[in-house]
């Protein structure tokens, strides 16, 4: 349709060698443009641009639901077990750590938390689960070489883990020391031992599970982008179809007096129906794949994170309690744990140390209201993001939580102060109503619950937008093949008339 | 049938050229990535960090850090200016484009975090103390009861020993470190009390008589300063990072400038901020 009359003559005979005589005339007759001037070849002319203009809408509106698709893909069905196997992995090796550093504590008062045996035991069944999560992280990380290196660091640093900390316990054994009372020897050991999990190979674990929210954010950016653009030639190609039949209606209703061809009336309102369908479906992908990510990915993997961070600053109390000398350094970062999870003000003039944390935070919780923390950290976020709607009532109860476990931190380091480290030491292995281990269960459910309201909020949104596509795989082409077909039924009558 | 063509051939052109437009000004304007040249802020007067010679040439552990990413970001050395970034001017630099990345002993704190996005920390750092290698007596931060220490005008560090500690040691007003190390070693002062890199920094520069206790007592995470909101330059940052500790550059990087200082570093990539 675009071949102007000007230019076509030059190339026309050049590509054609030594035609047929009568296909020669041909070629020159259409190359010379003369058929426009008759009725059906203009006719003819109009049913081409028209068939190319729904190949197009075909092709525009394939390309928007193939980057709906790849959206899904990576935000519903890859980054999601990703997070889930790195996160799993964070866990088993932070609850590994914890686990000796209790047994340590403890020494021969099998009484305390639950008990040597019971520590052994899931220290075990912990190793277990990080070489399973590291497996699969590694699966999971496809042919990225700094993702495979960062999972066989971890596995090689589990072993030499694994070695410290068999020394340790062995010399614990040996000593067979009463609660709190670890020798110089024993601590000198776990001491690698911990730097090594603490410094080397948590931070690992962590970063693989956030790398994953990189893919996230990436995938989530240009291809809702995509969609949205797709949406937008969807639409102005749908509407150039539709122009064109409405002129070949109104052409043939000149030239042939008839007021309407049903065929093409029918095509124009398919057409109609096809882009406002198209138009809905595109939008409803591209609010998929926000829900997905802004109400449940987002919130999952930040909860996720202040998990993780929770959990290894309840085992820093342990720590700080194990080891005296080291006091003031895990003091100091179960703050800054405790700030990165919620932050709140100290208030003017006041420094940042635990005992402004608790007064601050008991002001903020004790008049908390959803949606209006005024307080930062992954609970402010969540604060924000949550307040009004998706697991605001858990939410609330996991505040409450968070604040019973920072009240026996702060009792339980007015004890270790004050002289009664056996006192803190109960409190701390306590796993009665009064105990912290209870108090961290609970807050710990808290977290888990409001996870798993997002993670609903999730899997809501990625299986609405598996079942839009679905039902989407063959609609282009047949819509556009239907729309031609009754394009042609349209045509035909008024074509043979000049047969 | 002219005037149709025509005008479904002016529409096909106009909306081509619109949607190209549209993908131009895509979601990475305002990025750091895809640069041809950066701006970076760093510390203009820290010895084994950020120092400015006579000559206007930066060098130091950060100037290295930030050197070595901008290269993973596509930016060669010859096309980097660094720029002077004082602690009090770090956001309005980056929030005013004077610069497009902070490389500058930047702690990540979550106040700042509402204003900064920080990239990863490259380096943890912990509040240490240097003493007289003579000193005895003086092994960790309890131990600076009493003692002279050094309280740098607009320094916080003093304070997390006085106030936040609550160490009952005497502040000595001076107006840097510099002159603290001065004071340190005439015995004007009887410690100084910081980042441990900055010490490890000072201390490799006067070159012995000076001893770090190596007894950490916070963490100070070195963020990456980038513009509010910039999440693809930030993961790239990110990227860039992991890839200089597993490919040796960190470690080597560290013993370049603190090894002979004494001060035990940690030469794994740190647990990442996450970028927000």
């Amino acid at each position: 349709m675009t071949t102007t009359p000007t230019t076509a003559p030059a190339t026309a005979p050049a590509t054609s060698q030594a035609p047929p005589a009568r296909r020669r005339g041909r070629l020159r007759t259409f190359a010379r443009g003369h058929w426009l001037k008759t009725v059906p070849g203009r006719i003819r002319a109009c049913a081409a641009l028209l068939l190319a203009l729904l190949a197009l809408l075909a092709a525009v509106l394939t390309a928007a639901l193939d980057n709906a698709r790849d959206g899904v893909q990576t935000i519903g069905h890859d980054a999601g077990p990703q997070v889930v196997a790195t996160g799993k992995l964070y866990f088993a090796l932070s609850d590994m750590d914890a686990q000796v550093a209790d047994i340590l504590l403890i020494g021969r008062e099998q009484s305390l938390g639950i008990g040597r045996q019971g520590s052994l035991r899931r220290y075990e069944q912990r190793r277990h689960e990080a070489g399973l999560a590291a497996v699969q992280a590694a699966q999971l990380a496809g042919h990225d070489p700094k993702r495979q290196r960062t999972v066989q660091d971890v596995l090689d640093g589990l072993g030499r883990y694994q070695q410290l900390v068999g020394r340790a316990l062995l010399l614990n054994d040996q000593s067979d020391h009463p609660a709190g009372e670890a020798g110089a020897d024993v601590l000198k050991i776990y001491r690698d031992a911990t730097d090594l999990m603490r410094l080397e190979l948590l931070p690992k674990a962590y970063n693989l599970t956030l790398d994953s929210g990189a893919v996230v954010r990436e995938s989530y950016e240009s291809k809702r982008a995509a969609v949205m653009t797709g949406r937008a030639w969807v639409v102005l190609t749908g509407v150039l179809a539709l122009a064109g039949l409405l002129l070949v209606q109104l052409y043939l209703a000149r030239e042939f007096r008839r007021l309407a061809s049903p065929g093409l009336a029918l095509a124009a309102l398919a057409a109609v129906a096809v882009v406002i369908a198209a138009f809905a479906q595109l939008t409803a992908q591209a609010g998929h794949l926000r829900d997905a990510k802004d109400d449940g990915f987002d919130s999952v993997l930040a909860l996720w994170r202040a998990r993780a961070i929770s959990h290894s600053a309840f085992a820093d109390e342990s720590r700080y309690l194990l080891d005296p000398e080291r006091a003031d350094t895990y003091e100091q970062v179960y703050l800054d744990k405790s700030l990165s999870v919620l932050y709140v003000e100290p208030g003017p003039g006041r420094p940042v140390n635990l005992g402004t944390y608790y007064t601050a935070l008991g002001t903020a919780l004790s008049g908390y209201r959803p949606g209006r923390g005024g307080f930062l950290g992954f609970f402010g976020d969540e604060d924000r993001r949550a307040g009004g709607g998706t697991g605001r009532d858990a939410l609330t109860r996991t505040l409450r939580a968070y604040a019973a476990v920072q009240d026996n931190d702060r009792t339980l380091r007015a004890l270790a102060t004050g002289g009664d480290r056996a006192g803190a030491i109960r409190l701390r292995m306590g796993t009665g109503a009064n105990g912290a281990i209870s108090a961290f269960d609970a807050y710990d459910r808290g977290v888990d619950a409001l996870i798993a309201t997002h993670a609903r909020a999730f899997d809501d949104a990625i299986a609405g937008a598996d079942g839009g596509l679905r039902g989407w795989r063959w609609t282009p082409l047949g819509a556009a093949l239907a729309i031609a077909a009754l394009m042609f039924a349209g045509l035909r009558p008024r074509l043979a008339e000049f047969r | 049938m002219r005037a149709t063509r025509a005008a479904a051939a002016a529409m096909l052109l106009a909306l081509s050229g619109a949607s190209g437009c549209a993908l131009d000004a895509g979601a990475d304007s305002g990025s750091i990535t895809h640069r041809r040249s950066l701006a970076i802020g760093v510390k203009g007067d820290q010895p084994g960090l950020g120092l400015k010679g006579r000559d206007g040439r930066y060098q130091g552990f950060d100037v290295d850090v930030a050197t070595y990413v901008a290269g993973r970001l596509g930016v060669p050395p010859g096309r980097i200016t660094f720029r002077t970034t004082p602690s009090s001017q770090r956001e309005d630099a980056l929030r005013e484009r004077d610069v497009d990345l902070v490389f500058a002993t930047y702690s990540i704190t979550a106040k700042r975090k509402t204003q900064v996005t920080f990239g990863g920390p490259y380096y943890v750092a912990h509040q240490d103390t240097l003493v007289r290698s003579g000193a005895t007596g003086i092994n960790a931060v309890r131990d600076l009861r009493g003692k002279r220490i050094c309280a740098v005008n607009g320094s916080n560090s003093w304070r997390r020993v006085t106030d936040e500690r609550k160490i009952a040691a005497r502040p000595v007003p001076v107006p840097d470190y510099r002159a603290c190390m001065t004071l340190l070693a005439s015995g004007g002062i009887d410690a100084v009390s910081t980042d441990d890199l900055i010490l490890a920094g000072f201390a490799a520069q006067t070159g012995g008589g000076v001893r770090l206790l190596n007894a950490p007592f916070t963490d100070e995470k070195y963020g990456v300063g980038l513009r509010k909101g910039d999440l693809a330059g930030c993961e790239a940052v990110n990227r860039a990072l992991t890839e200089m500790y597993q490919d040796g550059t960190a470690g080597r990087l560290l013993k370049k400038w603190f090894a002979t200082s004494g001060v035990s570093y940690t030469t794994s990539v740190p647990q990442f901020e996450g970028c927000s």
